[in-house]
């Protein structure tokens, strides 16, 4: 009989703790001592639309204004060397174009330059020796993220911009545009004016959940990033290539992952 | 809200996610035992009822964790026991020893299959030069345990340790235990068979002694190894991306972070089977307190290295054939322990290292033994034991031979003071951790005992208050991510 009152004990203590998180779950915000709490997913879970997959970025319409039309093309079925070089936004996309690659049958290189713009990358001859290296068959820039807020950036980095596309040269590639947190001063509309519709994927406008930086996308939050960006390849991109959504929401890993510190300019 | 939207989901939730196996510190595994709970303690009095109903629960688990695979997991129970009882039956030494054999080379075979059949094919296809493409084999979680399990038990009837157990069920209860099914740790015939049929009940002191274990095991696993996980990551993802002082700063992380999430799994696990009325062997001991690495042995895994030296050590010989044929013993004990923890030549590496390092250490033991016992001989035994223990878990985490080796030659070549300060300022949570941790090695043993103490006679309220705290830190962290570089500008 003790035994069974300890038993109950204990279920009490798990119980109640229990409902105390499930009611934080569905309250509409629970502050503490002045300390927002975080729910636990539980009623995100419960309730969420059947179909729905996606979680913490969602495409805007600005980007289909930039893509009105849907070419809807036949994907180039070949194994890619890919190759995807730009700033740390690259931390969270890289997880997940790894495992796009790897679900597709692409090898995936990755160069990161924590800080760096456009100016940088122009300004050396890196890109040119992770070409000359990599020998990539595909490319994905992620520049723009430092350089949201720069006065006169369309007339002072015009030709970074410039310079860039000239070392890619023939290689198809995909420009993927800084995620703003806020307004900027003219990045996108200076990639955009230099980048065709069909190779440069506007992130601007969508709703991404962001770290505590309030810049970078969650690694969740940057996994639907690219989700998006796969969906939108086969329907907009000049060049599409297999991008096969993976089973599995794990993230990948790159064959290569090269780290380059920031520029000490 | 719409009510069928609620049902869909939670018969989706119920189902097998392949990326998403149920652990002890999911909160499905938390609702369901809260289920479980006054379930089982209705039936603790009828043995067979509450056998049944948790080896049901059992495999409920398993399949939640690896799907279709729980019927390998009832096949393989249902051929050794099966074989079991033939090893009692007949008289004959050769065919008992044959059906042994067939067991061992049934669990193996299966292990061998899904674990290593890639590897060794990978390695032919290096010697041959041959088009391999690897197969399409997903491994079944915890087929390393419960293999390990199987064998002993196998072992352990021909030797006359243990009676087979009457019923396949009985046995299928040991096989599939949830609590220590897919992590450990490992369960041997001879401690666990008779508590099936004993049926003990939990006395209050074990059951929220078990809650206890459970927080620690939360706090560890949960709250520590996930969050510091994340930067260690970003340091063995790109190795020559860090400074010396972050690539260290990613060891030193790695080695507390697989230490609190494996002992804090194992300290949930305990806990669990505690508050079922079952007791399961202590499987780490602040290891880090080691000064050797015989004596790490002793306190990492304890249920592993138990086992090895059981049924591989002392088979192969022991100490009993010489000083050189123990050291080579255990260098291929050693060497299995490292294969057994995945199938690539780091983790045999790793393995064979330690096998060094043991022998290297039995053979100096008459002259460390004649060192004086001052803290200076102490501590530079602990330090020596540390780096060792350390370096070799590059191996370990490290994607590639070649990623160890930039990262070890990170850590000695690139090593800058001047990243101090803004690596604290900008990991001071990471940091935080890490001082907790660390912390936690060098509080006495007491302490933890009187906390346990406290908390089991604490009123139920309190108890209620440290849980809910627990699992909203866990809630807190689980969305936290770490900052991705030393600098605040990208």
């Amino acid at each position: 009989m003790k035994n069974l009152k300890d038993y109950l004990g204990l279920w009490g203590v798990l119980s109640v703790a229990l409902l105390l998180i499930c009611i934080i779950s569905w309250s509409d915000g629970f502050s503490l001592f002045g300390i927002a709490l975080k729910p636990a997913p539980i009623a995100e879970r419960l309730t969420r639309e059947p179909e729905r997959s996606d979680v913490g970025a969602s495409v805007a319409l600005k980007q289909i204004a930039v893509c009105p039309v849907e070419k809807k093309m036949t994907s180039d079925t070949a194994s890619h060397r890919i190759l995807i070089f730009g700033d740390s936004m690259l931390e969270g996309l890289n997880r997940r174009l790894g495992a796009y690659a790897t679900e597709n049958g692409h090898t995936l290189n990755s160069v990161i330059w924590y800080s760096s713009t456009t100016k940088t990358w122009a300004e050396c001859d890196t890109l040119r020796h992770f070409l000359r290296r990599f020998k990539p068959t595909y490319v994905f820039v992620s520049l723009g993220g430092n350089e949201l807020f720069i006065r006169g950036i369309i007339e002072s980095r015009d030709r970074y911009v410039k310079k860039i596309l000239k070392d890619l040269g023939d290689i198809p590639y995909v420009w993927i545009g800084p995620p703003n947190w806020k307004e900027d001063t003219g990045i996108n509309e200076l990639i955009a004016s230099n980048v065709p519709a069909g190779r440069f994927f506007v992130s601007n406008g969508m709703k991404f959940d962001r770290q505590k930086d309030g810049a970078h996308p969650t690694y969740e939050s940057a996994a639907v990033w690219f989700d998006s960006i796969a969906r939108w390849m086969p329907l907009h991109a000049d060049h599409p290539i297999r991008m096969r959504r993976p089973s599995s929401s794990a993230p990948g890993r790159p064959a290569t992952v090269m780290a380059l510190k920031p520029p000490t300019d | 809200m719409e009510m069928s939207n609620i049902f869909h989901n939670i018969c989706e939730v119920l189902r097998f996610e392949a990326d998403n196996p149920m652990i002890f510190s999911s909160g499905l595994f938390w609702v369901l035992f809260i289920i479980f709970i006054p379930v089982y303690a209705l039936l603790k009095k009828r043995l067979w009822q509450m056998v049944a109903f948790v080896v049901a629960f059992s495999l409920y688990f398993y399949y939640k964790s690896s799907g279709g695979f729980f019927l390998l997991l009832i096949g393989t129970s249902l051929i050794d026991w099966l074989l079991s009882k033939l090893v009692v039956m007949v008289e004959k030494r050769w065919v008992r020893r044959l059906c042994v054999f067939a067991s061992i080379a049934n669990s193996l075979g299966i292990l061998c299959y899904f674990k290593y059949a890639n590897f060794f094919m990978w390695n032919w296809n290096m010697m041959v030069e041959g088009n391999f493409q690897p197969l399409d084999i997903i491994l079944p979680v915890g087929i390393s345990f419960y293999t390990f399990q199987s064998i002993s038990y196998i072992v352990d009837v021909y030797k006359g340790v243990v009676s087979p157990t009457r019923t396949w069920l009985e046995y299928l209860f040991f096989l599939s235990f949830f609590p220590a099914l897919v992590a450990g740790p490992i369960v041997r015939a001879d401690y666990f068979l008779p508590q099936i049929r004993e049926n003990r009940h939990a006395t209050t002191d074990e059951m929220f002694g078990g809650l206890w274990l459970i927080i620690l095991g939360i706090i560890k696993k949960a709250i520590i190894a996930d969050y510091i996980a994340q930067y260690n990551d970003l340091i063995f993802e790109s190795p020559t991306g860090y400074s010396g002082l972050e690539s260290l700063m990613g060891l030193i992380g790695y080695v507390m972070q697989i230490y609190c999430d494996f002992s804090g799994y194992s300290d949930m696990a305990i806990g669990i089977a505690m508050i079922m009325g079952f007791r399961l062997m202590k499987n780490f001991d602040f290891p880090y307190k080691s000064r050797n690495l015989s004596e790490f042995w002793r306190r990492w895994h304890i249920s592993l290295s138990t086992w090895l030296r059981d049924y591989v050590y002392i088979p192969l010989g022991g100490n009993r054939k010489g000083t050189l044929r123990t050291y080579v013993n255990n260098f291929l004990t050693m060497l299995v322990g490292g294969l057994w923890h995945g199938a690539a030549w780091k983790f045999v590496f790793w393995g064979a290292m330690h096998g060094v390092g043991l022998a290297v250490h039995k053979a100096c033991q008459p002259m460390l033994r004649r060192l004086p016992d001052i803290w200076i001989v102490r501590a530079l035994s602990w330090g020596l034991t540390m780096v060792y223990v350390s370096l070799l878990f590059v191996f370990f985490r490290a994607a590639s031979w070649e990623d160890s080796w930039l990262i070890v030659e990170n850590i000695f070549t690139n090593f800058s003071l001047e990243y101090v300060v803004p690596f604290f300022t900008a990991r001071k949570v990471w940091a935080v951790m890490m001082v907790v941790i660390i912390g936690s090695h060098c509080l006495p043993s007491r302490v933890y005992d009187r906390l346990e103490n406290w908390f089991i006679k604490a009123p139920w309220a309190v108890k209620l208050l440290v849980f809910v705290v627990v699992v909203q830190l866990v809630i807190e962290f689980m969305t936290e991510n770490v900052a991705p570089f030393i600098y605040f500008q990208f």
